[in-house]
């Protein structure tokens, strides 16, 4: 295990960002906020960490926190006015303000370096520092869906009325969904500039945005085992299809049709809720029976 | 000078409209958001550029691209939103945004292919360069082709929204598919029949932009994708004469941006107003009581 994982090292480090990315798109999914502004978020995470190491000097620990801080406190400052939007409408509001970033990252060229990128960034942050944070983020997320955060974002997602009428805030909770998000997204995103040794504008484009949708749209909106099975799927799916890398963007966009029209919910997810129903109809008889047995 | 400006940016605006129509008309009837609309658009002026190499004149050429975008369009709809109906809304508003950007990356990817990721041209002479001038104003015989074809498309459409049984059926199932369904309407075919409509004018547009331009690439239909995001949302999404006023209006911004800003300034300020115009007025500029607002309870 060890000598497999030491030999696709750079593929391992890939996988642990994406999936953190994929968490940040996630956590805002399961709250049934339709926002694809995480791509966002870690445009201005990597930025600002970027920045405020090389440029300020700071510590690399305080730059990383500090880039989750500014995904988050960007995230709480757009969705004051997006989570009174819904559906397709914030789609397209997120769509926008991924692709302001990105003009805005062109644009600023004294402070983000324009279409060259940020260059020369020393390497700080290796597999151990990914992998801590993957693990942190997993625990943190874990809790918050096993409390009345969570049960509120589940039942958000699958009626929003109804989540009313039960006492679930809807803007208290979006606003926690996109706070989440940008937390995570800045973070990833800060951890990314001090792996990679630069950052580009247009690695928070649209690219990002389909990949960590795909492994969403894979693993599943609801459980954390969701983002690692679509991750690892998509990661690894040129690795173990060499002879197909040529054509690797038309199989994963067949794949993303095909999987969407079989299960909308995501392989994972739809796998838990079969061993869910499975159990339940196992225990079913012998609830339903009465004590004499059938007459 | 200004009023060059202006008359270059109605031009593109024109073709802003063709493109953005068939999107709106798709999310007017359908309710999906076609992501894959612009690779489409982008299909459009490949499979006209294939053609025209091939030997045939630029007229039947684009007529070929009509057709296959119109029927690549359809197929999208049979195998992939038609398939999402039987899901909940969430899954299936979510599921037909990710089909799209599926079918747009099969698509963008073949033309990648096709093309080795080069830029291609038409052959010098595939469309007659001829200029007029009056008034102080130079206009080109291609941009004066442009302006006419774009009204007279137009014009049927709306025609045939308006005034035609189709056109009322097509209305009936944008309203409500399951009444319509009652009333007999045969949904599934009125939404192939978008979606051909959709498709079509996308191969239109793409041929017109690769023949304004004179560059085809595999990553052509992105920009324009935005730009239809832009024109319908302050137009109003499924508002059709809305579309058109904010197209027109989006290409005169555009070019005097152009004209008069520093380069990257202008997407900055259009994506900023469509964020603006989003949160304020999510049914659009000159959205009424009747379009859908996107917004959610308090």
């Amino acid at each position: 295990m060890m000598e497999f994982l030491r030999a696709n090292q750079p593929v391992f480090d890939f996988f642990l960002l994406t999936l953190g990315f994929a968490y940040s798109q996630q956590v805002v999914l399961r709250a049934g906020v339709f926002s694809l502004a995480s791509a966002a978020f870690s445009c201005l995470g990597a930025y600002g960490c970027a920045y405020l190491v090389v440029k300020a000097g700071l510590p690399v620990a305080a730059g990383i926190g500090l880039g989750a801080l500014i995904g988050g406190l960007a995230s709480y400052l757009v969705s004051l006015p997006l989570a009174r939007l819904r559906g397709v409408y914030q789609a397209i509001a997120t769509l926008a303000l991924v692709e302001l970033m990105v003009a805005l990252a062109l644009y600023a060229e004294p402070i983000t370096g324009g279409a060259v990128g940020f260059n020369n960034i020393p390497k700080h942050v290796g597999t151990t520092e990914l992998l801590i944070a993957v693990l942190v983020v997993i625990y943190l997320l874990h809790a918050q869906s096993i409390s009345r955060i969570g049960r509120g974002f589940d039942a958000l997602r699958q009626d929003e009325y109804v989540a009313a009428s039960l006492g679930v805030s809807s803007r208290r909770e979006h606003t926690l969904a996109f706070i989440s998000s940008g937390l995570i997204g800045g973070l990833f995103g800060a951890l990314q500039s001090m792996y990679a040794y630069n950052v580009e504008p247009n690695q928070y484009g649209f690219g990002y945005m389909v990949t960590t949708l795909a492994a969403i749209v894979l693993g599943g909106r609801r459980s954390l085992l969701g983002p690692i099975l679509g991750s690892a799927i998509m990661i690894l799916l040129p690795e173990v299809a060499r002879p197909l890398a040529e054509y690797r963007q038309i199989v994963v966009g067949v794949i993303l049709m095909i999987v969407v029209v079989l299960t909308p919910q995501g392989l994972a997810d739809t796998f838990l809720a079969w061993l869910q129903h499975r159990r339940a109809r196992d225990l079913a008889p012998m609830a339903t029976q009465p004590p004499g047995g059938r007459a | 000078m200004l009023a060059q400006q202006i008359l270059n940016g109605l031009i593109s605006g024109a073709i802003y409209a063709l493109f953005a129509l068939g999107f709106n008309l798709i999310f007017g009837v359908q309710k999906v958001l076609n992501l894959a609309h612009g690779a489409i658009f982008m299909s459009g002026a490949f499979i006209a550029y294939y053609g025209v190499i091939g030997g045939l004149p630029l007229g039947l050429a684009l007529l070929i691209a009509m057709v296959s975008c119109g029927c690549v369009s359809v197929l999208l709809d049979r195998f992939g939103f038609q398939l999402l109906r039987k899901y909940s809304h969430a899954d299936a508003e979510f599921g037909a945004m990710v089909i799209s950007i599926g079918a747009g990356q099969v698509l963008t990817s073949l033309a990648q292919k096709a093309s080795d990721t080069k830029v291609l041209s038409f052959p010098f002479g595939t469309f007659p360069v001829e200029f007029f001038r009056g008034l102080g104003l130079r206009i080109s015989l291609l941009q004066i082709t442009i302006a006419l074809l774009v009204v007279v498309l137009v014009a049927l459409l709306a025609y045939f929204l308006q005034r035609t049984s189709f056109g009322r059926q097509v209305r009936a199932v944008a309203i409500n598919p399951r009444a319509s369904a009652l009333l007999g309407i045969n949904s599934r075919s009125v939404f192939s029949i978008t979606f051909f409509i959709a498709g079509a004018m996308a191969a239109i547009a793409g041929v017109m932009i690769a023949l304004s331009f004179n560059s085809i690439q595999f990553m052509m239909g992105e920009p324009y994708m935005l730009k239809a995001f832009v024109v319908v949302v302050l137009g109003g999404l499924g508002n059709l004469a809305g579309a058109v006023v904010a197209s027109l209006l989006l290409g005169v911004a555009q070019a005097m941006a152009a004209a008069y800003l520093p380069p990257g300034m202008a997407d900055i300020l259009i994506f900023a107003t469509l964020f603006v115009v989003l949160i304020f007025k999510p049914n659009g500029l000159f959205g009424g009581g009747l379009a859908p607002a996107g917004v959610g309870r308090q």
